[in-house]
């Protein structure tokens, strides 16, 4: 089996989709000729050519709006924004013309919305965010977050062979940090959670980038046996991974690299409060970003995105709880 | 009857036949009819929510939709009710719709003319302005792409030209040519608000702005509107590019059953009052030697009949209010519409020969 | 004096009845520092339904009193420690820590004890623990918590029950069984709790009628019976009328299942089973109303044996709590003294309440088949039916005393 980075595995699975799947568009600003911001769709342009790599104008609403238009004439587009970010452009035609579709006339809109999100690079306020929650409370949008080359790819396919709209959270400091052995060919992850790591003491759970973070913070956490549980999907929500995990460890530390207001981990928190409050042996603890835009200068920057030492901080707090 | 035949040829630039004129004002008829029965059941407090009509400019939906071939796609507005009935949308269906039954269009989801039934072709509205301008562009791009001889038509106000979306469509369709029709209703109004202080410049003009040409027609002539849109769906399918038609019109009643329009001067409804789109319609109907009561009766009887049907249909089922969420199968793709312009037949008929 | 925490025997709030929940402490009869012998009454409890008396687990000096006087606590909760007979003593903390309930520092080479909370404050248990506790009959408070500030963590709960062995080993490790054990009654006069004041069996019936006068729309029915054929079956039978009141009742309800219903709120529930509630006076100690549960499958006699058994054990304190619930239907029968009509209230949340007063020798018309009217003496009473208007209407209150009339004077030796 291939070793891939994070990001290979993203441009393996689009370009298995392209081969596979006559109906699939790529399209995104500089994505074509230049191949993208982040090189994701390199080379693609001269495989499969202009029409299906395609240069868009500058105009986030219109790439959504475009890409509605095309997948219900039997298209099924991959837009990409450029930053996680600039979704904010589209928002309107993401969440009240693609989401709303089908509930409202019957009719689907598998387009897929690729969002290179988060921080930790000095990408500042409009370059660093984790807007994933906007579209968690979308009624009719998937959310996806792989966290390992192999689930990247695995989600990615899932995602574009879903009839429904897709955002799929493509973090940015994973892209060529993290590496891992993906299987060859077309294949699709469940949207459910994984565990990443076994344990039984305690669970952290997590999404994206603080996976790795949770399982570097939980590594050696004074002999007690910790369990990371990666949640992979944001909607559809894995509840009965995440309160299998509760019942079996009683503590939990819910991570967010994304504002703690109303992020991901505030519903994992409710979720646990309502359905897991028997299996509790302790307060259910969130470690998060506080509510402020992500700032450019490193140690400011540092200090707000949750760190090993943070995380760790909060296991050992909880464990003697 | 040479003058007759010249005048018949003139008809929609000699493209429509009597049995299409009579088509036309059937579609108007039922159009104002329906919106009619509407506002009255709304009056009524059968129907929930606000109620919209497009009283006074039927014929920028009625000629414009007539002219889109089956495999064409729509995105129809809120006043433009004529498209959907063009399209195949049987009355009994629009009523229920209105009143939020199972068996409208939407079954209950969304209201009023916020619909599109998909299996015509026709995409449902949203409520923000001119969103739907995007979804056709987009619709367009792919039938380039796929080398399809057919076109997408979005209708959107003059008060939505003022939305970014109505840039980026505008501008999306002109760098990659595409075969789209933005029909611009311009109705003099949105909602309180008067032309002259939406824009500066009539968007019309824009459409050279962006690449692509921009006409004005008299929107309440729907003839001229056919022609119009004929010609542009034309150019769409040769690779000529998007077309802008800005349909002149007035609408005759207030944003919705709410809005009584005081602010609108009296002349101003006065004048557009002579130049109705029904009337003229049955003009051209009556010199072709039809009986326009006889029109108008059976399209009475249809509305009757169809408001019984609906008002008798149930309720959606609230305990299926949190279904239909997301699509659990196939992506289905939208279907063809009906298409009843005679020079669509034609040209079938030319083919099978 | 102070104790290792590890040696108290916990007393818990007991089950009195399966759908019972919480429980009011009324009175301690013991205080910190008395002794106490093993099943001896340590406090009395009060439920919706029933008193009781909860016992003593295990002899030796009561050491903590953690509920007080008048609190309602939640079934399970320890109302208060005991140090068994041989407990260690040991050092330090004084008496005052000991009552509010802080724990003494352990003797020497013991492991470190918890500390407690510092406020006093009973310990609480998160979820989990309880639940452990629970499932293998730990007594929570026998185990060391190694958490913050001497928190039981599941760990701790979970070493526990793996040194020790669960069940089997825990003095008091099986939770007590929902039993009524002891008499809350005395053929004493009314316990005032204070002068002039009503004793708190008095306060729940008075609180219990006044909303059933609140809740249900009264209206009472009366018809007449000649009770002659019941009269004459009765004597050989060596049974009362109430018994046969009885079985006319239940056959009559099951001719009219809307009056053998519950209305709670909106929820009205119609029955099949008749579980007919017997009215019984205890004197000055006021109502209690035992109920036969299945009393439609009763013949008279049947009803008459249990009617008798149910009066004795309720006027000796020895009812159950489950004997005193899920009535479906009442029937009050205040005595022969003479009185002869009443308008009873409804026992909630039934829908019909039967009265049997007096019978009592009366001149009455009887009109033979040929039509003419004679005067006899007949042994009558007067049947009244407080029924409520919400759940029917008086048809069916007439038709149903009609029906209980009708089975009382058809009775033949067969009925």
């Amino acid at each position: 089996m291939p070793t891939l980075t994070y990001l290979q595995a993203i441009s393996s699975a689009l370009r298995d989709e392209l081969r596979a799947d006559d109906r699939v568009l790529v399209m995104g600003e500089d994505i074509g000729v230049f191949g993208g911001a982040f090189k994701v769709t390199d080379g693609f342009v001269e495989e499969f050519g202009t029409d299906r790599v395609m240069d868009t104008p500058l105009a986030e609403s219109a790439i959504i709006g475009t890409a509605v238009g095309a997948a219900v004439v039997g298209m099924r587009p991959v837009c990409e924004m450029q930053f996680a970010d600039f979704i904010a452009c589209g928002f309107d035609q993401l969440v009240n013309v693609a989401a709303k579709m089908y509930y409202r006339q019957g009719l689907a809109v598998p387009i897929t919305v690729r969002l290179p999100s988060g921080g930790g690079f000095s990408g500042g306020p409009f370059h660093s965010q984790n807007p994933e929650a906007w579209f968690m409370q979308s009624p009719g949008i998937k959310v996806l977050a792989p966290s390992t080359a192999e689930d990247a790819k695995g989600l990615l396919h899932a995602a574009i062979r879903d009839p429904n709209p897709v955002c799929f959270m493509e973090h940015k400091h994973l892209y060529r940090r993290i590496k891992g052995e993906v299987p060859e060919g077309v294949y699709e992850t469940p949207m459910t959670a994984r565990v990443a790591r076994e344990g039984s003491d305690l669970v952290v759970i997590a999404y994206g980038a603080m996976v790795h973070v949770a399982l570097e913070a939980t590594e050696d956490l004074d002999g007690a046996s910790a369990q990371v549980l990666d949640l992979r999907s944001l909607v559809p929500l894995d509840n009965e991974a995440i309160l299998a995990a509760v019942a079996q460890c009683s503590k939990v530390v819910i991570l967010d690299e994304a504002n703690s207001t109303c992020a991901a981990g505030a519903q994992v928190a409710a979720l646990i409060a309502e359905r897991g409050f028997e299996d509790l042996d302790g307060p259910v603890v969130r470690v998060s970003t506080p509510d402020v835009p992500i700032p450019f200068s490193p140690p400011l920057e540092q200090v707000v995105l949750p760190s090993v030492e943070r995380v760790k901080e909060a296991c050992r707090e909880l464990l003697a709880y | 009857m040479a003058t007759q035949t010249a005048q018949q040829a003139q008809a929609g630039g000699g493209y429509l036949l009597p049995e299409d004129r009579i088509a036309l004002l059937r579609a108007m008829l039922l159009m104002r009819g329906l919106e009619e029965r509407a506002m009255s059941l709304y009056r009524q407090g059968k129907v929930p929510g606000s109620f919209y009509d497009g009283y006074g400019q039927e014929a920028v939906s009625a000629g414009a939709a007539f002219a889109m071939a089956p495999e064409d796609r729509l995105c129809i507005l809120h006043r433009d009710l004529a498209a959907h009935v063009i399209r195949g949308v049987a009355p009994a269906r629009i009523l229920a719709q209105y009143l939020g039954r199972e068996a409208g269009v939407t079954r209950g989801r969304d209201g009023n003319v916020h619909f599109g039934d998909r299996r015509l072709g026709c995409v449902g509205m949203v409520s923000m302005l001119p969103d739907m301008m995007l979804v056709a562009t987009g619709m367009a791009m792919v039938f380039k792409l796929r080398g399809e001889a057919r076109c997408a038509i979005t209708w959107f106000g003059d008060g939505s030209t003022s939305r970014g979306d109505f840039h980026e469509a505008m501008n999306w369709a002109g760098v990659q040519k595409l075969p789209v029709v933005f029909v611009l209703e311009n109705n003099q109004y949105a909602y309180s608000t008067p032309i002259d202080k939406q824009f500066a410049v009539n968007p019309v003009e824009r459409a050279a702005a962006y690449g692509f040409v921009g006409v004005t027609v008299d929107g309440n002539d729907a003839e001229a509107m056919f022609e119009a849109t004929r010609a542009a769906r034309e150019r769409a399918v040769a690779g000529g590019g998007p077309t802008l038609i800005e349909a002149e019109t007035m609408r005759m009643h207030g944003h919705a059953a709410h809005d009584d329009m005081k602010y609108v001067p009296k002349e101003q409804v006065e004048e557009w009052r002579k130049r109705d789109p029904i009337e003229r319609q049955e003009a051209r109907v009556k010199a072709d030697g039809t009986n326009v009561d006889e029109i108008r009766a059976t399209v009475r009887a249809e509305i009757d009949a169809a408001t019984e049907e609906a008002l008798a249909s149930p309720q959606p089922d609230p305990a299926r209010a949190t279904e239909g969420v997301f699509c659990e199968g196939e992506a289905e793709p939208l279907g063809n519409g009906l298409a009843p312009w005679s020079g669509f037949a034609a040209q079938r008929g030319q083919v099978a020969s | 004096m102070s104790f290792s925490r590890t040696e108290l025997v916990d007393v818990t709030m007991p089950q009195m009845g399966v759908s019972v929940a919480e429980g009011t402490v009324v009175q301690w009869r013991k205080q910190v520092g008395d002794q106490i012998q093993a099943d001896e009454t340590i406090c009395e409890i009060s439920t919706d339904k029933i008193d009781t008396e909860v016992p003593a687990p295990a002899a030796g000096v009561v050491a903590e009193i953690l509920v007080p006087l008048g609190a309602t606590v939640a079934v399970g909760v320890v109302l208060a420690r005991i140090a068994p007979e041989g407990a260690v003593e040991g050092n330090g903390a004084d008496g005052a820590a000991a009552s509010n309930g802080a724990p003494p520092p352990a003797p020497n080479g013991a492991p470190a004890p918890p500390v407690s909370n510092g406020t006093g404050a009973p310990r609480r248990y998160s979820p989990v623990v309880q639940r452990i506790a629970a499932a293998h009959g730990i007594d929570l408070g026998r185990v060391t918590g190694t958490g913050r500030d001497g928190r039981v963590r599941k760990q701790d709960v979970l070493a526990f029950v793996e040194a020790e062995g669960g069940t089997a080993s825990a003095a008091v490790a099986a939770p007590e069984p929902p039993l009524h054990i002891e008499s809350p009654y005395r053929p004493d006069p009314v316990p005032m709790t204070e002068a002039g004041q009503l004793s708190r069996m008095r306060r729940q019936i008075g609180e219990h009628m006044k909303r059933s006068l609140d809740a249900a729309a009264h209206c009472t029915t009366w018809i007449e019976v000649d009770m002659s054929a019941v009269e004459a079956a009765r004597a050989p039978l060596g049974l009362t009328a109430l018994a046969f009141v009885a079985r006319a009742t239940t056959l009559a309800l099951r001719e009219h299942p809307s009056l053998n219903a519950w209305l709670e709120g909106e929820r009205y529930t119609r029955h099949d089973a008749v579980n007919l509630g017997i009215a019984v006076s205890l004197g000055e100690n006021g109502l209690i109303v035992p109920v036969l549960t299945d009393a439609h499958q009763l013949s008279v006699e049947g009803l008459g044996i249990r009617i008798k058994d149910l009066a004795r054990r309720a006027r000796a304190g020895e009812l159950s709590p489950d004997e005193v619930r899920e009535g479906t239907f009442t029937i009050t029968n205040p005595g022969q003294y003479g009185s002869i009509m009443a308008t009873p209230i409804i026992n909630q949340p039934q829908v019909g309440i039967l009265d049997l007063e007096a019978v009592i020798k009366r001149p009455v018309v009887l009109t033979d088949a040929a039509g003419n009217d004679a005067i006899a003496i007949r042994p009558m009473t007067i049947l009244g039916l407080s029924w409520d208007h919400r759940a029917l209407d008086g048809v069916i209150a007439a038709q149903f005393l009609a029906a209980v009339k009708r089975h009382l004077e058809a009775w033949t030796a067969a009925g």
